[in-house]
């Protein structure tokens, strides 16, 4: 690791430290930092502080963390897969085919009966998130199919437009499932971290973590197909094996996510970018830990505005992340000497 | 040693063998002009040697073994190419294209030993990318571009090159001094350089042998005395407007009218 990466490194993980430790810190009660300290290291604070800390907010930050890091990888392994700059698992409609596959599978449970629906609630856990993944594989190999045949932005349109019809679906397919005793929570439509409850962090952080070592094991192949397919098999890459590397690899980071969390929108998109600017090399394997803590610090910052002690709870949180991220995406679409080349 | 044994290349479509039967070897230090008119089959046939078409019948061997068959991380460290096909890379710089090259020789993680910077620096040093190295390599001219794509085939220290038309995008200094410095390149590494070009008077001049395809898939070798002797030169590119003489080693423009 080049020490521009490293350094990078260092300092994103202490910028998410403390502000994971101040979004600990504040929400409809503030509480002192010793006490959000001492609640998190178990010594001397009140049980008031412990529960608020260790029950509400930490499974939330812990989850923006997760997810956010998971979403910035999936988008580094997209846009050099898809050699896009504006790929990532929102803007392809992977997100939303996740979240299709879940509403059809809670109601499908719906409408086969009450034993269904309690199976389903038994083990919410791996369920969902297999529906999530089969429903993000779809997409995924809907997009790469599409890929190989349209320009860069086409692919883009094409997948906010399946993203949107997954959405209406997904909607519609709920409100069926509610009315038949299917249930999912709210807010799970619009993307939120607080509705993950801590015994289901394991199932958003397992596959994740999975998802993360093959993201690493395929980063020196992935690097050499930004060449392009043939320069990449001249150098020995077998580019069909990779292919389907990359997509489990993203299978594996997106699906806890979209069943967790919802649509997260533009973290994926950016991080990356961002990554590159830090990095000042497109090479995957130094991209990795740098778009996943880019990531993290986005959806981070996201939930804590949306978390500050506002008067009354009014904000979503992809409206802020769409009031950050869509102007950045212009910027690339304008100013990116790649996107230049595609027009 | 590169020996190709019966090689027949083409498609398994409609198209079928474009050049059939071909047998033939070239030595280390080769440097070979592949020539022929457009759809003669000139990158069929290069793309099949470097390994990355099958041939229809027969085979290409490298130093004894079979091309096709050898492992793809094998045939990497022995083949490199350069192609006239255009790829977008977001946020790819030259250096990294370059280092690139080293793919085959690395780890897992794709970091550069001592004996890699060697031959990404010497790589740069011959080919004169040195200035722009930190670009992004999708803000180079086509003719930059093409540079940088020779400075990586050269970093990947192959025993064969495989370069097709590469100098298409170059003004004519440039074609000459990058041909001169392939061939020295092949001399001095012991490399066996193929190159395909449209640069005739170039490659007759700079060539150690050349490879002839005409337009009915018929296929000629030679020194290019030889072929300028024997006619096929002549034979393959004279239209209505153009013939080669053999007297002045040249082609010449006819005056039909």
């Amino acid at each position: 690791m080049s020490a521009r990466v490293s350094t990078s490194v260092a300092v994103l993980i202490a910028a998410l430290a403390a502000l994971a430790l101040l979004t600990l810190t504040y929400g409809q009660i503030a509480l002192p930092l010793a006490d959000t300290l001492g609640a998190l290291t178990g010594r001397q604070s009140t049980d008031l502080a412990r529960q608020i800390v260790l029950d509400i907010r930490l499974p939330r930050v812990a989850a923006a963390i997760i997810a956010g890091g998971a979403l910035g990888m999936a988008g580094v392994l997209m846009q050099a897969l898809f050699r896009n700059p504006v790929a990532d698992a929102w803007s392809l409609g992977l997100l939303a085919g996740g979240q299709l596959g879940v509403a059809l599978t809670v109601t499908a449970a719906a409408f086969a009966g009450p034993a269904a629906v309690s199976f389903l609630t038994l083990f919410e856990g791996p369920s969902i998130t297999l529906a999530a993944a089969a429903g993000v594989a779809i997409a995924a190999l809907a997009m790469l199919a599409l890929g190989r045949r349209v320009g860069a932005i086409t692919l883009l349109v094409i997948g906010l437009m399946l993203g949107f019809t997954s959405q209406g679906l997904t909607s519609v397919l709920l409100h069926f499932a509610a009315r038949a005793g299917g249930r999912i929570y709210g807010g799970w439509q619009d993307a939120s971290f607080a509705g993950v409850a801590p015994e289901a962090l394991p199932w958003l952080a397992v596959p994740i973590l999975l998802g993360a070592c093959a993201a690493v094991a395929t980063a020196k192949s992935l690097s050499s197909l930004l060449l392009g397919e043939t320069y990449a098999r001249s150098l020995g890459v077998r580019v069909t094996a990779l292919r389907h590397a990359v997509l489990a690899a993203t299978v594996l980071l997106v699906a806890p996510v979209v069943a967790f969390c919802g649509p997260v929108s533009f973290v994926g998109l950016i991080a990356p970018h961002f990554a590159r600017a830090l990095a000042g090399t497109a090479r995957i394997l130094p991209l990795l830990p740098l778009a996943a803590l880019g990531g993290a610090l986005l959806a981070l910052s996201g939930d804590a505005i949306i978390h500050a002690p506002w008067e009354q709870h009014f904000l979503h949180l992809n409206a802020i992340l769409a009031i950050v991220g869509a102007p950045v995406v212009i910027l690339i679409l304008i100013f990116s000497p790649a996107v230049r080349q595609w027009r | 040693m590169l020996d190709l044994q019966s090689l027949t290349v083409g498609y398994r479509n409609t198209r079928g063998a474009v050049v059939s039967d071909i047998d033939l070897s070239a030595a280390p230090g080769d440097f070979v002009c592949i020539l022929g008119r457009n759809g003669s089959g000139k990158s069929t046939l290069m793309r099949t040697i470097a390994g990355l078409q099958t041939a229809l019948d027969g085979a290409a061997l490298l130093d004894g073994e079979d091309i096709a068959s050898m492992r793809p991380a094998t045939r990497a460290r022995r083949i490199a190419v350069v192609l006239t096909e255009r790829q977008f890379n977001p946020g790819l710089r030259v250096d990294d294209v370059i280092a690139l090259a080293r793919q085959p020789f690395t780890g897992w993680q794709g970091g550069l030993a001592d004996d890699d910077r060697v031959a990404i620096t010497d790589a740069v040093a011959v080919t004169g990318v040195e200035p722009f190295l930190r670009r992004f390599f999708s803000d180079l001219s086509d003719g930059e571009r093409q540079r940088v794509m020779i400075a990586r085939a050269l970093a990947q220290t192959p025993h064969l090159m495989v370069l097709d038309e590469i100098t298409a995008f170059l003004d004519l200094p440039s074609r000459v001094e990058i041909m001169a410095m392939l061939r020295d390149q092949a001399r001095e590494k012991e490399q066996i350089v193929l190159l395909s070009s449209h640069d005739l008077d170039l490659s007759l001049q700079l060539a150690d042998s050349v490879w002839l395809l005409d337009d009915a898939g018929g296929f000629s070798v030679g020194t290019p005395d030889e072929l300028s002797r024997s006619g096929a030169l002549g034979g393959a590119f004279d239209s209505g407007a153009i013939r080669f003489s053999p007297e002045r080693g040249r082609f010449e423009i006819t005056r039909t009218r």
